[in-house]
């Protein structure tokens, strides 16, 4: 059992996939952190402070954990809806009695997507009262912003696409605010919905940004992100304590 | 082998007799893990992924039983002709809904929401020390400054929508000022002021206004309990007409979590 264990993690095969020996000792576990994808984001060795449960509450993470789940249940139920007027709802009805799960698959996309606008709202609560926007995090502070706004537009256009009376006003009430504003704000609502009222060419246009144009936007810049955090040092709670820098600062 | 000679500086780092030595350049640069102590921390592997594995694992389990416990809302199909009553935005948005029973559209709507985005934006380039970072409110006196901020705002806000509820300028002074005036400088005015007032008592205080952090502090703080008290009420006290009523007595059985 051994020898064919040891056999098959010896190989070239397994050596090409896994470029690192079990992570039980210091060169493996860094080994691993700079060979594997997933695991490059993060530093080899962390703060003991920024694990903590009640430092971060992991609202990051879990904010980014919902996109994930967004985006599988999401092109599920792609694969039963069709964006026009006078199919959409009865897809939506359809999808909720006859497709095996198909309750459980609407319910958990709309769940979790309410679920990700506010973690992402808490996450930068969070951020905001540690202080973990200051120098050299102020970039990534920006992008989060610009994320907290994709976030939002994601939910709203994905709003409309049940084509129910709930859908309908909401987006109505929604858009309407835009057209308030007095030099660009018919224009911008008539973007937006393709026409003077909700319709057709809504509900193609809200489709588009909600699975392709909004979706493909956040995965670039969550990775943006995700790699700024990185880049920056990890969390912030890495650095307290630092005299050596306070002095340099200071300087 | 310890020698006295050298000064403190130099201890890690013999000169060698040979060479010249000068200082080219400090450079301002965050050194993100160098010089800190091995004690403080731990490899990253496995603890990290566990961690991020267990709140995966974690909150896609409450997911699935929420999802399986509620069913998500589908009323009948959209029909342009037959408005709801109340016709309410999603509820990140009622906050900016509940604004405009407030004031003008383009203040509601527009000049606020850019403010609030474009200070969010500007936070770090104001408050750019490097002081405090990564430690909850950064201090005992920031934690102070945070919870009452918050009480605060929570009675101001409140006391806003309450009273701009029950005597709305817009509608009282109607044909004795402009609806400019009415509609916008008023309310404009007012919700400057609420913003303001806690800077300057914080101002006026014994110890004053100490930093960019605190500033940033008291105004975040009035700027997520003021989109919290609209949002809250937007969503759960608004009813049939756009009227305020108590979520739980709301008028032909509307029930605002409905419509999530
Ligand atoms: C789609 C939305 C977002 C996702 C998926 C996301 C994801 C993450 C993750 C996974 C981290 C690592 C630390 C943690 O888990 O707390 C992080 C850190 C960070 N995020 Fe976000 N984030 C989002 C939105 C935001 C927003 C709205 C802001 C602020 C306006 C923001 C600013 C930051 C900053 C400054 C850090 C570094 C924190 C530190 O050093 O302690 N992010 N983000």
């Amino acid at each position: 059992m051994k020898k064919l264990k040891d056999f098959i993690v010896n190989s070239r095969v397994w050596r090409s996939f896994f470029r690192h020996g079990w992570p039980d000792n210091p060169l493996d576990r860094s080994l691993i952190m700079t060979t594997n994808v997933f695991f490059h984001l993060h530093p080899v060795r962390v703060n003991k402070r920024s694990i903590k449960a009640l430092y971060s509450f992991g609202l990051g993470v879990i904010t980014t954990i919902m996109f994930v789940v967004l985006s599988i249940t999401g092109i599920l139920e792609m694969f039963y809806y069709v964006p026009s007027v006078d199919t959409a709802y009865f897809d939506i009805i359809t999808l909720q009695t006859q497709v095996p799960f198909g309750q459980l698959l609407r319910n958990m996309h709309r769940w979790s997507a309410h679920l990700m606008v506010l973690t992402a709202v808490l996450h930068m609560v969070r951020v905001f009262y540690t202080g973990a926007y200051k120098r050299p995090r102020e970039f990534n502070w920006v992008v989060g912003v610009v994320l907290l706004i994709l976030t939002l537009g994601a939910s709203f256009t994905g709003y409309l696409l049940p084509w129910d009376q709930l859908a309908f006003w909401a987006i109505t009430v929604g858009t309407s605010v835009a057209g308030y504003e007095p030099m660009f704000g018919k224009l911008i609502q008539k973007l937006l919905l393709g026409g003077a009222e909700v319709g057709q060419a809504s509900l193609t246009r809200f489709y588009g940004l909600h699975v392709m144009v909004i979706p493909g936007l956040l995965l670039l810049i969550i990775s943006l992100h995700l790699w700024r955090v990185r880049k920056d040092g990890g969390l912030a709670a890495n650095e307290v304590k630092d005299e050596i820098e306070t002095e340099v600062e200071n300087a | 082998m310890p020698d006295n000679n050298i000064p403190e500086e130099n201890k890690s780092f013999s000169r060698s007799s040979k060479k010249t030595y000068s200082l080219v350049e400090i450079v301002k640069a965050p050194t993100t893990m160098v010089d800190k102590g091995p004690e403080d921390t731990i490899f990253a592997f496995p603890i990290v992924a566990i961690l991020e594995l267990m709140l995966a694992i974690g909150s896609t389990l409450v997911l699935v039983i929420f999802s399986l416990l509620k069913d998500a809302p589908l009323e009948e199909l959209a029909n342009p002709l037959i408005t709801t009553d109340p016709a309410k935005a999603p509820w990140y948005f009622m906050g900016l809904q509940e604004m405009l029973e407030h004031m003008h559209p383009t203040l509601a709507g527009i000049i606020l929401p850019a403010l609030a985005v474009g200070f969010l934006i500007s936070i770090p380039y104001i408050d750019y020390s490097r002081e405090g970072a990564g430690v909850w409110f950064t201090s005992k006196r920031g934690k102070s400054i945070v919870g009452w901020t918050a009480l605060y705002t929570l009675v101001a806000m409140t006391g806003f929508v309450l009273v701009d509820n029950a005597f709305p300028p817009r509608e009282l002074l109607r044909d004795m000022l402009p609806n400019l005036v009415t509609q916008s400088l008023i309310p404009g005015a007012v919700m400057t002021f609420l913003v303001v007032l806690p800077l300057l008592v914080l101002w006026r205080s014994k110890e004053g206004i100490k930093n960019a952090r605190e500033v940033m502090l008291v105004l975040f703080t009035v700027l997520f309990i003021t989109a919290v008290v609209l949002t809250l009420t937007g969503f759960l006290f608004r009813g049939p007409g756009f009227e305020l009523y108590w979520p739980w007595a709301m008028p032909n059985g509307y029930n605002p979590m409905d419509g999530l």
